[in-house]
């Protein structure tokens, strides 16, 4: 067994684009006037956020400080999924995610999937199966989606359902978005070519 | 202690934890104890909680174990509903966790905040209830430990952080119902845990959302002992329906004390308790007899509801009802 597996189990700390002095001096100096400052790892860049209030959630902090507009706002109570993003790989409501609480996680928008081929699958499914109409929960969907089927490449039609549940589309009454996750599904050559909906699969 | 003028304390260990608690209390500051967020974070939004140090829990890594011991099982503060999803050691629990909220909130709502917020509707007070669950809080005065009804029937220490919760390892099936709107985004309003042990020969049963906490139902549980054939672990026919009656009425018996809810009148939540309590009593008691008069009025398996889910059975159980797709069987749920 190789030594390099043993520390492997404490992700390590993302970079620190400022220098130690220059570092405490932004510290002291948002402390001076109360407010916070810390660093938020967004889909692969390090942004610092200062100046912003203690209670800021997540999602208020990357769409009103970062502009990160991926990220969309919907119920503010955790219940509608759209601002969903993935924090250390798992899928969170950023609404209901306190943002200074975020500082050393990996936090990834739907803008961030992009260089993953099942992100750009999805979203291209999405199109063609008519699951977007107002595309206003599409991010947070694709996000979801992206997350599922990473995690379970065969989910059926029930797991795929339990796993949106969270998300919710007011518009295409879910049918076309379980469609186009069973037509990525069929394109990765995952669901049996003509299979039903409702075909038990066993891998 | 130097005061992070932004309010934003991490601590990493539990000493930590509670000595930032205490200082803060002892500087005037109002401090909130966070874990996942999913409660603290929109009250905030929404003003109705207003802080000024706010003590964020996600780095004390000794509050995010779960662990067995010979005869109890132990779960961090920390740990996360999905954490709890696909634990094989308890079905019951693991059940309960399952249907709490969505998967965002499952992956980010903790134990220790379903304790801390201490919501009448919370899914897994209700379970841990009739788990006889134990509640260990840490505060300068020590480590403590006490029956979580006790817990939730106390006020609050200010300067206590909880740390675990311990329950008996399961000798028998457990399953957990409730009712009420779209799961992922709502509460339940009556949710219902039967906890059986066919090794003590007991049976626990707590209602939720029919009080400020969980309620014990200790008549019919005083019944279910008698009435259950603990050689085979079943019952006779009749009595699941003699179970719900004596939960309907003990619930009528709690009525002054019913929350309002914006949907549930108290009415609809008396006859709700019963028909739960009827269903879980069945599903974890096989009543062999007259099964399809049963099934249809106690067991009208929903599968695509969020809330009838065929249920988790002990390991050495048969499933209740083998028409119905075991939907655990689909494979290892959230585990990660």
């Amino acid at each position: 067994m190789s030594g390099s597996e043993a520390g492997s189990n404490a992700g390590p700390e993302p970079p620190r684009p400022l220098g130690a002095e220059a570092e405490a001096e932004a510290e002291a100096a948002a402390e001076a006037g109360g407010l916070a400052l810390y660093r938020l790892n967004v889909d692969g860049f390090l942004r610092t956020v200062s100046g912003a209030w203690l209670g800021d959630s997540l999602l208020t902090v990357l769409r009103d400080r970062l502009g990160v507009t991926a990220v969309k706002d919907a119920c503010e109570q955790g219940r509608c999924g759209a601002c969903s993003v993935l924090i250390d790989g798992r899928l969170a409501a950023s609404c209901t995610v306190l943002a200074a609480d975020a500082d050393g996680t990996r936090v990834v928008t739907v803008a961030g999937l992009g260089a993953s081929g099942l992100a750009r699958a999805i979203q291209a499914r999405f199109l063609s199966e008519g699951a977007v109409q107002c595309g206003f929960c599409t991010p947070g969907f694709v996000v979801a989606v992206t997350e599922l089927l990473t995690r379970r490449p065969d989910a059926d039609d029930q797991e795929i359902r339990e796993a949106l549940a969270g998300n919710l589309c007011r518009c295409t009454g879910y049918g076309r978005i379980v469609a186009a996750i069973r037509a990525v599904q069929q394109e990765r050559g995952i669901l049996p070519i003509g299979g039903e909906d409702d075909v038990e699969w066993h891998p | 202690m130097h005061w992070s003028a932004s309010g934003m304390l991490r601590p990493s260990t539990v000493g930590e934890a509670v000595e930032m608690l205490s200082a803060a209390r002892a500087a005037g500051l109002e401090a909130a104890l966070l874990g996942g967020g999913t409660d603290l974070v929109p009250a905030l939004r929404a003003g109705q909680r207003q802080v000024q140090t706010i003590i964020g829990l996600r780095r004390v890594l000794e509050l995010r174990v779960r662990g067995a011991g010979a005869d109890r099982l132990t779960i961090g503060a920390g740990v996360t509903y999905t954490d709890l999803v696909g634990w094989s050691l308890s079905p019951g629990l693991a059940r309960a966790a399952r249907v709490v909220g969505s998967a965002q909130i499952r992956n980010t709502g903790t134990v220790g905040g379903a304790l801390g917020s201490a919501r009448p509707a919370s899914d897994l007070l209700t379970f841990l209830t009739a788990a006889d669950a134990e509640v260990l809080t840490v505060s300068p005065r020590g480590p403590r430990r006490q029956p979580l009804a006790r817990f939730l029937a106390a006020r609050p220490e200010p300067d206590a952080l909880v740390t675990a919760v311990r329950l008996a390892r399961p000798g028998g099936p457990a399953t957990y119902l409730k009712i009420g709107g779209r799961q992922a985004a709502y509460p339940a309003e009556v949710s219902c845990a039967v906890v059986v042990d066919r090794v003590r020969h007991t049976l626990a049963c707590a209602v939720g959302g029919i009080g400020r906490q969980p309620v014990r139902m200790v008549e019919a549980e005083a019944y279910a002992q008698a009435a259950v054939d603990w050689a085979t672990g079943t019952v006779s026919s009749a009595a699941a329906a003699r179970f719900a009656d004596l939960v309907t009425e003990a619930t009528q018996a709690l009525t002054p004390t019913l929350p309002v809810g914006p949907h549930g009148s108290a009415r609809y939540r008396i006859h709700a308790a019963g028909v739960l309590a009827g269903r879980a009593f069945a599903r974890c008691l096989n009543p062999a007899i007259a099964r399809p008069a049963l099934a249809a009025t106690l067991l009208p398996a929903a599968p695509h509801s969020d809330f009838l889910r065929p249920d988790t059975f002990g390991p050495d159980t048969p499933h209740a009802d083998p028409a119905t797709p075991h939907v655990d069987g689909t494979g290892p749920q959230g585990a990660r």
